[in-house]
């Protein structure tokens, strides 16, 4: 478990309350790696005897297994490697991750991750906006900027990686895509564990959620997927009652509530990220109803008193499921 | 599921009504070169609404002849941008319907990917389309051409794993075209077709080829709900040239035309030919256990062969080339080396097959080049007769296709294989086998089979008519023929399973989900739609059933529960008694038996209370020596011994000629006959022995001795029984048990108040039916429930769980590490595979080794005589079996069914030795010596290996393993090379 120390003035109650659930939460995290943590050039012990398998982040320099990077050792059978703590993000086939575009060009975006290098998102990559299956042409490439322009939000998922060391991005479906009406946040990547759905729609609020898996967390209005195929049946519909579709989705006015929610669920990530928690739907979604119980202002949420809160409250959650 | 046919005005724009000829009515289907009969039929998906028709363009692609009916179908479908599925004869020319679709593609400037299930017909398809097209590329395991082309053409494996890893393909892919989709019901690839139907692009349109089925609308209706579209059907029965089939006589002289061209089946000339069978000898025998015809391959005592003969009449009647299909890869090849003294080409001919041949061997190495099967093989190529089957040389088996192609080839002796594929016909085509052998048995060809092999008879355009013959012999029965000739083609059935690299790829994906795969199978939608027909079906058994009213059902019941008990106690009885330790003493000859004459083949709904017996008299008895020369109709556990008895019997010849002989009761009708029966049907033993002559050649004498049996039983009716206990020394607990349990339940039987109601008899002949329709029903019922819930569910559970298990996947379904590299390999079984991999085997084993213990995950085949490899080979393939053990042992624990012993011998160590000195550098020829297998198996395993090898090497790049990476990167370059990785001839 790896602390960040609080850079905020605590009053001395709160520092005793605090110090106290960071005691607990300690006490509670298990104990078992913890002998196993490396910083660069310390040597893994393994049998070398014994035929083993040196994965990321190990090295064998003069018949000494070395840790090339600071983390804590992971075995899997034979295989040794060592899990990073707070490094940038690494990215693994199939990751759900949000980006910023920060360049088009001819016929690719290259999109911000959090990664050593940037991602490449292809034009062909990206379901048509038309929803057309073809190739594209020389036109496509012109109007790739009706699609995403520099410092669009984007949502993609990782396709391969090259052997350069490259990433490339692909948008499988229809839920990938240009993130609009919201607020991107960026965390620690390893706050943010693999788990099955990244996407969560919360539906009591109309909220979406999307955990990227390196580290940037887009919380919007909820967004409906739309099947091109639906699209296309109510064409005719749309084509009478809207002539000029887009500009009307592009002036629809998000309520305050809504936006209300949004910075509320924002604030409770930035709480969890900077007490370096990991984010999950259920401990963000318990601790924005923590504020929202405890009449918590939006602003105030960043204050002192409410990390202490959201503290005591993590090492109590902790606690009751350990004990089930 | 709502579907319209909207057959009337879309056909009657430009056919003439005459062409909408429905195949239900085969016997009367007109066959002309103008009107072509073909059915359309559409299904929609629910709530459909109909797109507006789109503009209409000038045709993609016109073509120089004109279209049959089912083509230009096909292809209007095709224009309105709708998916269709074609099913037609392989010669009817469905690849009209393909390059259309192409055509059409590449003027939308769209990508069109072109499947189809073996990579050899891949490259002959890649061929064909670049010549036409130009912007094609090929994606085999095997080889990458120009993979960003707009038409790609490429094995349905490739597409599952671009669909899976997400390619931007995917996107751009307008229509897929499925070749040979019937290969879906393959038991193992199968369940390919599936996944990339169900995965494939929700926007994209299907072109389904298909061999005829006879449930392509059930198919369509499939893939307009799996996707949401509408699929059209166009089927056709016709062939370009008619069939004729004939039959030939194993042992006969002569052909007998059974199935003209007008599908008519002549009765009268099929008997002839039965009638003209030379029955086989003794001498011959085997030929009946199916293993191989050996009538076929040496001639009685210098006479010619049949198939020698044959291919002579042939030849004579000019109805060359022909196609001679056998199941074996040996037969293929002894029957060809039959043909030696055969010449069939002129002197040019030879020329010209000595030039293609050596110019396309060109591109091996010299001391390929010297390969038995490459210098063996060219003396027969010049005389015009060919070989053709997978354990060829790739190389040699495109060199005999392209000289079939070209005429120079006047006589191929094949396997199945080549009756899938590329248009490669014959004016005739000879089925030298009528059985198959399909991995557990011998089994006979299908009508499906049959229809699809005999598919290549009859060159479009140069013949006309196309010639099948059947060669029969003995074992066939007349009706086993009939429903073969004239039977419809198989259904298409879903061959749907699970694996693990198919659920680890779902889950890895954030929207995949192995859940939804199985709801959107074939096998589902199958399932689904079979439920409302099973409940029908026990709604009426129902209504049968409470409309037998019988009176005092109960206690009938309870009198039949009784009999039914009684009968199963007497059956353990005569099993203890009969079990040959006490009963072979007592077979001596002349003891008059009981035997047990009831018939199995009569109706099983009749009921009585007393068993149909009959008396003889023991003349011998036989132990058998083996179940190969059994009857098939013999029971295992009386496989040991047979008694020959004298009794009356019914003789009597069944339609085929062959003699029926069956027991009556003695004061029937019937000849007194000595008949061999299994111990099984002997009831009891008399203690009285017979005085009989020993000479019972004249019928009198027999009359006689049964005369004897007749008066004997007369003066005792029971037969004077042996007491088994006092008599026969039977003294075991069990033995005793049960006949005291017998003598109660009789006791109550005798008791039972119903016994003297009259009508006994027909009253339980009533309930025992009414019993065998609750049976039916519960089993029914049973189906039911297990196709309403989703199939596979609980394997889906189980397999879950060993994934779990095994650390692959977390409980939240996330993929793990070890899943990720599983996730890689799907060419060979990926659990073991990775565990082998986690557990450092590969680490440490020298790159040789670790390529030769690769090489037990690729060869199924076990070799009689392999010997054992060498210690270090042996000790690594030791590791694998535990491996193997420990995850099919792990996979029994969590419930999925698996066999641990078959599963750990599935991996072969045969071909070990073999591979290492491949790896080490030896010649081809010189690992042929060291493995005594067909060259063309061979190579296929060293081609599947490479592929492997490519799937661990990204597996060990995602697990950061740069060592085992270089290593893996090293094997493939030790095993790429010479003639086993010789490019196609198509290419």
């Amino acid at each position: 478990m790896v602390m960040q120390k609080l850079e905020l003035p605590l009053s001395q109650t709160q520092k005793v309350r605090f110090e106290r659930a960071i005691e607990r939460l300690q006490s509670l995290s298990s104990t078992a790696n913890s002998d196993s943590s490396v910083i660069v050039t310390d040597s893994i012990p393994v049998n070398h005897d014994d035929a083993f398998l040196k994965g990321h982040g190990t090295s064998e320099v003069d018949g000494e297994l070395l840790a090339t990077v600071c983390g804590v050792v992971e075995r899997v059978d034979k295989l040794v490697y060592v899990r990073t703590l707070r490094a940038r993000y690494k990215p693994e086939v199939g990751d759900i991750v949000v980006g910023r575009v920060i360049e088009v060009s001819q016929n690719r975006w290259r999109v911000e991750l959090n990664f050593t290098q940037d991602g490449v998102l292809m034009l062909s990559s990206m379901t048509n906006p038309d929803g057309g299956q073809r190739r594209r042409t020389s036109v496509d490439e012109l109007n790739m900027r009706n699609i995403f322009v520099e410092h669009d939000v984007v949502c993609s998922e990782v396709r391969t990686i090259q052997h350069d060391g490259s990433l490339q991005l692909h948008a499988r479906s229809e839920k990938y895509g240009k993130l609009e009406k919201g607020q991107l946040l960026k965390v620690d990547p390893y706050l943010i564990k693999r788990t099955k759905p990244h996407f969560h729609h919360i539906e009591s609020l109309g909220i979406d959620l999307i955990l990227g898996c390196n580290g940037f967390i887009w919380v919007g209005e909820h967004v409906e997927v739309r099947d091109p195929l639906i699209i296309a049946d109510q064409k005719d519909d749309e084509m009478i009652s809207s002539p000029t579709k887009n500009t009307v989705k592009d002036q629809t006015h998000i309520p305050l509530e809504t936006r209300q929610t949004i910075c509320r669920l924002g604030n409770a990530i930035r709480v969890l990220s900077n007490l370096g928690f990991t984010m999950t739907l259920e401990v963000i979604m318990e601790t924005f109803n923590l504020s929202n119980s405890n009449n918590i202002d939006i602003y105030d949420m960043l204050g002192s008193e409410f990390h202490v809160v959201v503290t005591e409250n993590e090492a109590e959650r902790r606690r009751t499921k350990r004990k089930n | 599921m709502s579907s319209v046919k909207r057959k009337s005005e879309e056909e009657s724009s430009d056919c003439a009504p005459p062409q909408k000829i429905q195949r239900d009515d085969d016997s009367t289907q007109i066959i002309n070169q103008e009107l072509v009969g073909c059915v359309h039929d559409v299904s929609f998906p629910e709530n459909y609404l109909p797109l507006p028709q789109a503009d209409i363009k000038p045709p993609a692609k016109e073509f120089p002849f004109t279209l049959d009916s089912f083509q230009s179908e096909a292809i209007k479908c095709l224009v309105n941008g709708e998916s269709v599925m074609v099913s037609a004869h392989t010669s009817a020319g469905k690849t009209v319907v393909a390059s259309y679709a192409i055509a059409m593609s590449l003027r939308e400037n769209q990508r069109v990917i072109y499947t189809s299930p073996i990579k050899a017909l891949s490259n002959q398809k890649y061929r064909d389309f670049k010549q036409e097209f130009s912007d094609v590329g090929l994606m085999t395991g095997d080889v990458t051409i120009d993979p960003n082309a707009s038409c790609l053409v490429m094995t349905t494996e490739i597409l599952r794993s671009m669909q899976y890893k997400g390619s931007e393909i995917m996107r751009e892919v307008a229509w897929i075209i499925f070749d040979e989709v019937h290969y879906m019901r393959d038991s193992e690839r199968g369940v390919v077709w599936e996944e990339s139907i169900v995965m494939a692009p929700k926007n994209s349109r299907f072109v389904f080829l298909s061999a005829t089925v006879p449930n392509a609308k059930e198919f369509a209706d499939w893939v307009a709900k799996v996707h949401r579209q509408p699929c059209h059907i166009v089927y056709t029965d016709y062939r370009p040239t008619p069939l004729q089939h004939y039959v030939f006589p194993a042992g006969g002289n002569g052909l007998y035309l059974v199935v003209d061209e007008k599908a008519k089946f002549h009765e009268d000339s099929f008997q002839k030919s039965l009638n003209a069978l030379v029955p086989a000898n003794d001498g011959d025998k085997k030929r009946e256990n199916g293993k191989s015809q050996k009538g076929l391959m040496v001639g009685k005592f210098g006479e010619e062969s049949d198939i020698f003969k044959l291919v002579k009449m042939i030849i004579q009647r000019q109805y060359d080339p022909v196609i001679l299909f056998s199941f074996s890869k040996k037969e293929c090849e002894a029957l060809a080396m039959q043909m030696s003294k055969m010449d069939l080409n002129s002197d040019d001919e030879k020329d010209a097959v000595e030039a293609i041949f050596t110019s396309a061997i060109d591109m091996l190495s010299d001391d390929d080049k010297k390969l038995p099967q490459v210098s063996n093989i060219l003396p027969i190529l010049k005389r015009g007769i060919g070989v053709h089957h997978s354990g060829l040389l790739p190389i040699l088996k495109e060199v005999i296709e392209i000289l079939f192609q070209e005429g120079l080839i006047k006589c191929l002796f094949a396997t199945e294989t080549f009756s899938i594929g590329l248009n490669m016909p014959a004016k005739t085509v000879v089925f030298t086998n009528v059985r198959k052998f399909d991995g557990d048995k011998f089994r006979w060809l299908s009508s499906g089979e049959y229809i699809q092999m005999s598919g290549r008879a009859g060159r479009r355009g140069i013949d006309k008519r196309g010639i099948c013959i059947l060669m029969v012999d003995e074992k066939m029965e007349p009706a086993v023929a009939k429903s073969m000739l004239k039977g419809s083609a198989d259904s298409l059935n879903s061959a749907f399973h699970l694996s693990y690299n198919m659920l680890l790829n779902q889950l890895r994906c954030e929207e995949g989900d192995p859940e939804n795969l199985l709801r959107n199978s074939f096998f589902q939608f199958q399932a689904d739609r079979a439920i409302p027909d099973l409940e029908k079906q026990i709604k009426s058994l129902e209504e049968e059933r409470d409309s037998m009213v019988i009176e005092e059902e109960e206690s009938l019941k309870n009198y039949y529960d009784l009999i039914l008990q009684c009968k199963s106690l007497k059956k353990d009885i005569r099993d203890i008694v009969f079990t040959p330790k006490y009963c072979l003493p007592f077979l001596l000859p002349n003891r008059a038996v009981c035997l047990d004459c009831s018939n199995d083949d009569e109706e099983p709904q009749s009921f009585t209370i007393e068993d149909q017996e009959t008396w003889g008299v023991i003349m011998k008895f036989n132990k058998v020596k083996s179940l190969s020369e059994d009857d098939d109709n013999r029971r295992p556990e009386d496989a040991n011994y047979t008694v020959d008895i004298l009794t009356r019997c019914m003789v009597s010849k069944n339609s085929v000629g062959k003699k029926k002989v069956k027991a009556v009761p003695l004061k029937e009708r019937g000849e007194p006959v000595v008949v061999s029966v299994p111990l099984s049907q002997i009831k009891s033993l008399s203690s009285a022995i017979m005085n009989i002559p020993k000479d019972l050649l004249p019928v009198e004498a027999r009359e006689n001795a049964l005369k004897k049996v007749s008066e004997l039983l007369s003066r005792h009716p029971d037969g004077i029984p042996l007491d088994s206990e006092v008599d026969m020394k039977i003294k075991t607990s069990d033995y005793k048990k049960l006949v005291r349990r017998l003598e109660s339940l009789e006791n109550l039987f005798e008791k039972h108040k119903i016994a003297k109601s009259p009508l006994i008899t027909e009253k339980l002949k009533v309930l025992h039916m009414k019993e065998g329709l609750k049976a039916k029903i519960k089993s029914l019922k049973k189906t039911v429930r297990s196709s309403t819930a989703l199939a596979f569910k609980d394997e889906l559970k189980a397999r879950k769980r060993v994934l779990r298990r095994l650390g692959y996947i977390t409980s939240d379904n996330v993929v793990e590490l070890k899943g990720k590299v599983a996730c890689e390999i799907s060419s060979a079984e990926e659990l073991t595979l990775t565990e082998l991999m986690f557990s450092g085997v590969f680490k440490e084993a020298k790159v040789e080794e670790l390529v030769s213990l690769l090489s037990c995950f690729v060869w199924r085949e076990r070799l009689p005589d392999a010997a054992k490899p060498r210690e270090e080979l042996d000790l690594l393939f030791i590791q694998l079996q535990d491996t193997a053990r420990r995850v099919a042992e792990l996979q029994l624990d969590c419930k999925v069914e698996i066999d641990v012993e078959s599963f750990v011998h599935s991996f072969r160590p045969d071909i070990m030795e073999a591979v290492y000195a491949w790896a080490k550098g030896s010649k081809f020829y010189e690992i042929m010596e060291i493995a005594r297998v067909f060259e063309g198996s061979l190579i296929r395993a060293i081609r599947r290996m490479e592929e492997v090898l490519q799937q661990l090497i990204v597996a060990a790049k995602s697990i950061g393993e740069t060592q085992l990476e270089a290593k893996l990167e090293e094997a493939v370059s030790m095993i790429k090379r010479d003639i086993v990785f010789a490019a196609s001839l198509y290419l």
